[in-house]
């Protein structure tokens, strides 16, 4: 007994200190590598809490799918808009700390003085074992009882993935489909392409040196270079 | 024809969804084609109560049928049922077919109004509501359905609505019949408190287990709600003022579905009025005393539709005698008769109105005879059959009311009707003559009056048929077929006994009174041996009195419209905008100032708001720990 | 504490909840706070099944479960605003976010 008594002190020993970690580093991504410290070792916890696929699930998401795009976004956000820490607000900190240390208090009287113990469930070791282990078990019991929560479960993913994709979208809509419309535009005889809403300049009159020689009737302008008259790439060309 | 029974909801369910099909798709899809929707469903309702009728003339024995239980609640039962008795199946006939006829008319008359659909949505749902009226089996679904003719009668006075004029007819006729509805809410419900039912049959046969105050109170609310609907003095002058409606709606209400729901009423509520002859006494005079002073004033009316108007309140007058004096049948043989000719009036008058460009004054017409023959001739009989010129329907059954009165033991009240049979002749036939007769006075250059297309002189003519002959049903008076007919329904009311002598002595005297009218008439407006304005002028104020309506409708604008007026503005001035409105707005602005106040703590800041989350879980967690868990215990 | 309780669970995620509730109070970097909710997220998941434990049910695993679905949805559109903030307003110190307030 003692053992395993041991083997937790250990890991929630490691994992709040990461989870300091994560408040007290200074690098976002020191931040995010203690996340996954901690995570691991809560991971850990939960086998020996008998809740295996609650682990590997904790692994799988958290440390792998979520901390990665931390990090994605940690790479993209520009370096510079990221705040200094702990810039001043020593009032905000001293406020925050006491909070925490009340509410610590005040949930340890409360785990203390614990009255309330619910009714035992049915799912015992030797049941979760007679169906074959915890994923089975929790199969068994999340497409049975749990049916409806799951759809709506997927239903929320679904939405929130719209949702990153609305918010993540570079522009407006019209400016993009105005980006669209410049790009898909033959801009060698026109400054602007045919956009509608830009007025369009003074063009120098076709010289009979600039008529396109093996050409049919139609007047073609030639730009001297594709800078010249457009911001805009033409077709095929490579802007730099 | 027993199979009827089954198939009486037929007759009210026709025109109701004439009315919701036109009132529905009207506007967006029917259109112009109203009529062929209304007229047939009016149509069917005619012919359905056609066997009704005759089923109850054979068998005596009343037809029912149990729609549905509108109230059930505990030993409180309202039942929709419909049931024909002989009464009731008079009823029908005369409001299906007058309103059919109506119908028909106004194809003709309403041709090309911007509100035609509107119109013949309006129209059936009246007739819906009074034969619903009229099937009725207790007291509270007749007065829903009495409040349902008001309601109708309002829409349609205010047809037109964009004329105030009309707009404000309306709402009179509303409001008076409001007052008169008031007081017939309050006695059903006072047969209900004194009762526990409002079932007919249950009703009739408790009246004898209360007081004399207590039915002479019923019967006179009850009475009220019958002044009020079928214009009796002192609520009569809406009437005159629905004339602003067109013209077949003033035909329906004056024939067939308003204003002979008060006298229908009174009739079906007999045994309440037997039991109290104070109310019949109260009946018989408020009768007498409106069929007097509508005829006076009728006589000195120049608006065409004005004089049939009065005439009409005129011819109520003389039914609440006949109720009032305890000859019921008369009563209803009268509204029968009277059904006939006064919509032939109306609808005769709206033909004049057709030839000369909606002209109502009088002194702009005559000579119409010529150029309008079908016109003249079935406003004639129309106006003959008002008058009580023999052998025509009004005679019958007029002579039989003044009749009653006398033998009835009320020979004053007969006098007094004697003496208005006299205005009744002289002002029918002044209007027949200042309108067909003599020189005329129109604008010939521009109107070139002529008679009307089919649609509206057929009803004309099936109108001018029924005045001249519906009389017969009476004949002999007093055992005519109308009367065998018409007994079991007053099995209990008492019967005159009338020697043929009497019978033949109020015969002479009559007609040689209506000749009288007929010939002073004829010396004023024809013959011109006497000047109408030397006798109105010879009268003086008796004919001021006349002229002005008894100055009814000046005494009502002084001493209840204006009053009330100045109180609603105090009202509104005072209690309205100062005081609830004060409150509102203090309220409102209360709001906008601590919100102001209460602004400042929303700083934006994502930083703050976690900090008051925090906050409140320490406080919320902290209150549980003190208030719930058994720390400090 | 010779053998292991529910509370030696709790006392875990309170401080694991309370570890990263100090973090969101304090720190302004939008990422780090972000990444503190997800802490105070797992936290109650420990207690969730630390509850689970003691009753012999499995119920608390699965509500960990859904605690864990609706923290990755949670993550992706905070993350979406992350970069909807970095990219309109320059910054993502929440300190110079004050747009709740209009």
């Amino acid at each position: 007994m003692a053992i395993e008594v041991l083997i937790f002190y250990l890991l929630a020993g490691v994992a709040i200190a990461a989870a300091a970690g994560v408040v007290l580093a200074r690098n976002p991504v020191h931040s995010a590598v203690s996340l996954v410290l901690s995570f691991v070792n809560v991971a850990a916890i939960y086998v020996m809490l008998r809740a295996e696929f609650l682990a590997v699930a904790q692994v799988i998401v958290y440390t792998g799918a979520i901390i990665v795009l931390v990090l994605f976004v940690l790479m993209l956000v520009q370096q510079q808009d990221l705040p200094e820490f702990h810039g001043g607000r020593p009032l905000r900190r001293a406020v925050g700390f006491l909070l925490g240390l009340v509410l610590l208090a005040e949930v340890a009287a409360a785990i203390l003085t614990r009255s309330l113990r619910g009714a035992p469930g049915s799912w015992p070791p030797e049941a979760v074992a007679a169906v074959g282990g915890n994923i089975q078990a929790i199969g068994r019991e999340l497409y049975s009882v749990y049916m409806l929560p799951i759809q709506a479960t997927a239903l929320l993913l679904l939405a929130a993935t719209v949702g990153a994709l609305f918010l993540a979208r570079p522009e407006l809509i019209e400016e993009r489909l105005a980006v669209a419309r410049r790009l898909f535009t033959i801009s060698l005889a026109h400054p602007r392409g045919v956009d509608p809403l830009q007025p369009v300049a003074e063009l120098p009159g076709p010289h009979d040196n600039e008529r396109k020689p093996a050409g049919g009737d139609r007047v073609l302008v030639m730009a001297r270079n594709a800078e010249e008259f457009t911001e805009q790439p033409a077709w095929g060309e490579i802007r730099r | 024809m027993e199979w009827i029974a089954d198939w009486l909801f037929v007759i009210p369910l026709a025109p109701l969804i004439a009315a919701v099909a036109n009132f529905l798709l009207g506007r967006w899809w029917i259109r112009d084609r109203a009529h062929w929707i209304a007229v047939p469903a009016v149509g069917v309702s005619f012919l359905a109560s056609v066997p009704a009728f005759l089923a109850v003339a054979r068998q005596h024995e009343p037809l029912s049928q149990h729609l549905y239980t509108w109230i059930p609640a505990g030993d409180f039962r309202v039942p929709v049922v419909l049931s024909v008795d002989q009464l009731t199946a008079v009823m029908l006939l005369v409001v299906t077919g007058v309103s059919f006829l109506v119908h028909l008319y106004s194809v003709g008359y309403m041709h090309g109004d911007p509100g035609y659909h509107r119109f013949f949505a309006y129209l059936p749902l009246f007739v819906f509501s009074m034969v619903m009226l009229v099937l009725a089996s207790n007291f509270l679904v007749l007065f829903v359905f009495w409040e349902a003719v008001g309601l109708c009668s309002y829409l349609l006075i205010g047809f037109w609505f964009r004329r105030r004029s009309a707009a404000d007819a309306a709402k009179k006729a509303f409001i008076v019949n409001r007052v008169g509805d008031f007081g017939f809410s309050i006695g059903i419900m006072l047969i209900f408190v004194t009762l526990g039912t409002l079932d007919y049959a249950e009703v009739f046969e408790r009246v004898g287990t209360l007081g004399a105050g207590t039915v002479t109170a019923i019967a006179l609310l009850l009475f009220t709600g019958a002044i009020g609907k079928s214009a009796q003095v002192p609520l009569f002058v809406w009437l005159p003022d629905a004339m602003e409606g067109p013209t077949p709606v003033s035909a329906l209400i004056h024939a067939a579905t308003m204003v002979t729901a008060g006298i229908f009423m009174v009739a079906r509520t007999h045994p309440i009025f037997l039991a109290s002859p104070t109310a019949m006494l109260v009946v018989a005079i408020v009768g007498a005393v409106t069929a007097f002073i509508a005829a006076t004033i009728a006589v000195t009316q120049y608006d065409i539709k004005r004089v049939v108007a009065y005439s009409t309140v005129s011819q109520l007058g003389y039914m609440a005698i006949g109720l009032g004096t305890g000859a019921w049948i008369a009563a209803i043989f009268h509204l029968f008769t009277h059904a006939f000719f006064k919509a032939l009036l109306f609808l005769g008058s709206g033909s004049v109105m057709h030839g000369l460009h909606d002209e109502l004054d009088m002194r702009r017409m005559g000579g119409l005879k010529r150029s309008m023959p079908l016109t003249y001739w079935t406003f004639l009989i129309g106006a003959a059959a008002n008058a009580g010129i023999l052998p025509l329907a009004g005679f019958w059954s007029k002579d039989e009311i003044i009749v009653g009165a006398w033998v009835g033991g009320y020979p004053v009240v007969a006098l007094i009707a004697l003496a208005a049979a006299f205005f009744t002749s002289l002002y029918m036939f002044r209007a027949v003559f200042m309108t067909f007769h003599g020189e005329e006075r129109f604008d010939r250059a521009h109107l070139h009056p002529h008679d009307p297309p089919w649609t509206m002189s057929v009803p004309l003519v099936v109108l001018a048929v029924g005045a001249a002959v519906a009389g017969f049903a009476g004949v002999p008076p007093e055992q005519g077929w109308f009367h065998r007919l018409l007994e079991p329904v007053f099995e209990s009311a008492m019967h005159h006994e009338v020697s043929l002598a009497t019978t033949l002595a109020f015969g002479a005297i009559s007609t040689v009174i209506a000749l009288a009218g007929l010939y002073l008439a004829a010396a004023a407006y024809v013959l011109g041996t006497v000047s109408p304005a030397v006798v109105a002028e010879r009268l003086g104020p008796l004919y001021r009195l006349a002229y002005n309506k008894w100055y009814f409708d000046d005494v009502y604008q002084r001493l209840i419209v204006e009053p009330a007026r100045g109180f609603a503005t105090f009202l509104w001035r005072q209690i309205d905008v100062g005081v609830i409105d004060a409150a509102v707005n203090g309220a409102a602005s209360l709001v906008v100032w601590t919100s102001q106040l209460w602004r400042r703590a929303q700083t934006g800041l994502v930083a703050n708001y976690v900090l008051a989350i925090a906050l409140g879980t320490v406080i919320i967690v902290g209150a549980y720990l003190i208030a719930g868990s058994n720390l400090f215990r | 504490m010779s053998e292991l309780t529910t509370a030696h669970f709790l006392f875990l995620s309170a401080a694991l909840f309370i570890i990263g509730m100090v973090g969101v109070l304090t720190r302004r970097n939008v990422l780090i706070i972000f990444m503190c909710v997800e802490l105070m997220l797992n936290a109650v998941n420990v207690s969730f099944i630390g509850f689970a434990w003691e009753q012999n049910a499995l119920t608390g695993q699965i509500f960990a479960l859904f605690v864990i679905a609706v923290a990755a949805a949670e993550a992706v559109i905070g993350l979406g605003i992350v970069m909807a903030l970095s990219r309109r307003l320059d910054t993502v110190d929440i300190d110079e976010v004050r747009q709740l307030r209009e």
